[in-house]
């Protein structure tokens, strides 16, 4: 007996929710990727109850990790799968009625059938394969989504002769003799007619449960401040790395859970920006984010567990610059952050807009693809040309300006904002030379406070310095946008 | 008798760690980074670029090219698959002008000041900013593997740079001294640099184009620039007073 537990279509992809829920109720367990997963039913009768009550109580512990899902129990694996796709809440097929369910159901639901298993054996030059973890473990067999064009189109060529025949349901299918489906539609046909028939082509390979790198250590007396507490993650990270070095993995994410003496949790989840398993680098990682954000209370109990994904092998260049190791750039960016907040770090990004005021950031991520040219040679910079810059103001600083014959003869800072102590900039200047004006506008086809309508003059003062004004069109308000420099 | 206190004294800087302290003449072939204008980095000016494991700065008063310089500087750099650092004390980076001047952006680490008016209220606030952005320079020297990091005071007012220790730019260049990091401070006056860097000073008329005020564009800067306070073997040669440096190159206007 064989339970398919499939994601509802109205909840949300939850990756890993289903594995849970299937290896909580049986220890012989086959992921298809995040959404479809089949399990092993026999014997969990004696230990839960009868297959109706097997399937409620698997539904309701998905619900209970927000996923709506839909389960079938059949006596294959094929009739679960089949019918757990078609039909909705949970479906429980008596022991021998297979082909009996699954004959009225149409042709075309043959299309979701999982592809074919590869094949186990291995090649001679080819390693013994790692332990597999969450992230990096790939199902043999995969659903719909994951099935490979090739196999996709002979079944989609097979269905299509079925239609030719005049065949409608499954049942249809079913009533042909097997041998000449075979001598007709090759090995893909029979493989239909047993899927027809509710029959399995392949044993169920049940995968193993993804290894958690976690550790956890109970204090004796509650800890309070970072000092104490860095000795016990010293202790727990070190444990880790070699945990992590043994199984060849690098650690994408750290949560760190404090048990609080308050009985609260305190969770903190740090993403890294590459695979890394250096122990005081996690620690300094962890300590640096938990001075950022503290635990309200002393602490009790202290766990740490890592989020994996295959050892990275790095080959540094000789002819490249040096750029910090992925380590130490993440304790570097923890410091900045730690330093001068986390939305001041960061690797400055180009708006896809025509208003100049608008800058973001984005998180610095420093790519490992080396920038080489032809033979391995740093290429040539781009623009041999230096280009003249603006030192853009982030909050333009309003003006006073006065105008003749609609070009600016001089300008003055407004008294109460003051650059810096330029103070002559306070006085106003005489326009020694402007050019402009040059419009700008944008979301005039909304109301909003996005909307600017501006025109831009770049004027040379008698001090020598060259501004960028802009003069809103509606308020018909000078403000400095910036310098040239 | 006067060598024998200059070994004496060397001796005594370098027990001490401070051999750094000592300016003496350029040596020949010592590692540089390009500036990315090719009419500074010849021999009558920096004589390579940037000098490695050294705190040098770049003055000018505001549109004198300097900011224009720097971007130079760190598009060279990234464009060869370096990693640049920008401590932007007073947040006045332009991310479309650093592009277009061939920074490659995924490259650059910008650390970003406060927004502040730096008016006089805004004193501590200020003088907080500046420290930060100390430490901040410090955290990335410090990191290694950073090919330039800037330093950019050019608006923060000259009161919050004064009420810095004196041996801060000391410190600084001692944290750079042997490294592969170039340490660039951008001011609008001498500011600190450590004994082997340069001091780049800057000064710029615009260059306008078109006949009738209508027409009329900027296309650039005429950048004058003059390396001072370096002891060089080029120099030494020559008479100490200073020559009027004619133009030496042009940026020209990207937006």
């Amino acid at each position: 007996m064989f339970i398919c537990l499939i994601r509802d279509s109205l909840s949300a992809s939850k990756p890993g929710v289903l594995e849970t829920v299937a290896r909580a109720c049986s220890p012989r367990v086959e992921a298809h990727g995040d959404d479809v997963v089949v399990c092993d039913a026999r014997g969990l009768t004696r230990v839960i109850g009868a297959p109706a009550v097997i399937a409620e109580e698997m539904r309701r512990m998905a619900w209970e990790r927000g996923l709506g899902v839909r389960v079938a129990i059949a006596g294959s694996q094929t009739a679960a799968w089949l019918l757990a796709h078609v039909r909705p809440g949970a479906t429980i097929v008596p022991s021998g009625d297979e082909a009996r369910m699954l004959e009225r159901l149409p042709l075309s639901a043959l299309i979701i059938l999982p592809a074919p298993p590869r094949p186990t054996m291995a090649l001679p030059s080819s390693k013994p394969a790692p332990p597999s973890t969450k992230n990096d473990m790939q199902p043999l067999r995969t659903s719909k989504a994951g099935q490979s064009d090739l196999q996709s189109r002979a079944v989609a060529e097979a269905l299509s002769i079925c239609d030719r025949w005049g065949l409608v349901t499954l049942g249809d299918l079913a009533r042909l003799p097997r041998a000449d489906v075979l001598t007709r539609m090759g090995p893909v046909g029979v493989r239909l007619h047993q899927a027809a028939c509710g029959e399995d082509a392949t044993p169920m390979v049940p995968t193993g449960e993804a290894p958690r790198f976690v550790e956890r250590m109970e204090l004796e007396w509650p800890v309070e401040g970072l000092e104490p507490l860095s000795f016990v993650l010293a202790r727990i990270c070190d444990a880790l790395s070699v945990t992590l070095a043994r199984a060849d993995r690098g650690a994408v994410t750290i949560t760190t859970r404090l048990r609080l003496v308050t009985k609260a949790m305190h969770e903190r989840t740090l993403t890294l920006p590459s695979p890394m398993r250096e122990a005081k680098t996690l620690r300094t990682l962890i300590l640096l984010d938990l001075e950022a954000h503290p635990a309200p209370a002393g602490i009790d109990v202290v766990e740490v567990e890592c989020g994996v994904t295959p050892g990275r092998i790095a080959q540094g260049s000789l002819l490249a610059y040096t750029v910090p190791t992925p380590e130490d750039l993440s304790t570097l960016l923890a410091r900045l952050q730690a330093l001068v907040g986390d939305s001041r770090v960061g690797a400055p990004v180009i708006v896809d807009t025509h208003n100049p005021r608008v800058s973001s950031m984005k998180p610095f991520v420093l790519s490992t693809r080396l920038h080489q040219g032809f033979g391995g040679q740093a290429p040539a910079p781009k623009n041999s040309e230096p280009r003249t810059s603006i030192r853009r103001l982030r909050v333009p600083v309003p003006v006073r300006v006065r105008v003749e014959r609609g070009r600016p003869v001089s300008v003055a800072l407004s008294e109460r904002i003051t650059l810096s102590e330029r103070t002559s900039v306070r006085e106003s200047k005489g326009v020694t030379t402007a050019a402009g004006p040059w419009r700008t506008s944008g979301h005039w086809w909304t109301s909003d406070a996005q909307t600017w309508d501006r025109d831009e003059w770049d004027v040379a003062l008698e001090s020598g310095v060259i501004y960028r004004l802009a003069r809103n069109r509606q308020t018909d308000a000078w403000e400095l946008e910036g310098e040239i420099d | 008798m006067a060598s024998a206190a200059l070994s004496h004294l060397t001796q005594l800087l370098d027990s001490k760690h401070l051999a750094g302290t000592l300016t003496r003449p350029m040596e020949g072939g010592r590692p540089c980074i390009g500036t990315g204008v090719s009419l500074l980095d010849d021999a009558e000016h920096l004589a390579g670029g940037w000098p490695k494991g050294q705190l040098s700065e770049v003055i000018g008063s505001p549109s004198s090219g300097r900011t224009s310089v720097v971007m130079a500087t760190l598009a060279a750099v990234t464009q060869q698959g370096g990693m640049v650092a920008l401590v932007d004390v007073a947040d006045r980076l332009d991310p479309a002008s650093a592009e277009a001047a061939g920074v490659v952006l995924d490259r650059l680490l910008w650390v970003r000041g406060p927004q502040l008016s730096w008016g006089a209220s805004q004193m501590t606030v200020g003088d907080l900013a500046v420290q930060r952005g100390l430490r901040a320079f410090d955290l990335i020297v410090r990191a290694g593997g950073v090919a330039v990091v800037v330093f950019d005071v050019a608006d923060v007012p000259a009161r919050h740079l004064r009420s810095l220790a004196a041996s801060t730019w000391l410190r600084l260049g001692y944290v750079l001294e042997g490294r592969d990091t170039v340490g660039l401070v951008m001011g609008a006056q001498p500011i600190g640099r450590s004994a082997h860097g340069v001091s780049l000073t800057l000064q710029a008329k615009g260059k306008w184009t078109g006949r009738s005020a209508q027409s009329r564009r900027l296309t650039g800067l005429a950048v004058t620039p003059d390396v001072s306070q370096r002891v060089r073997r080029v120099r030494s040669a020559q008479p100490s007073g200073k020559e009027a440096t004619p133009c030496l190159f042009a940026l020209s206007a990207t937006l």
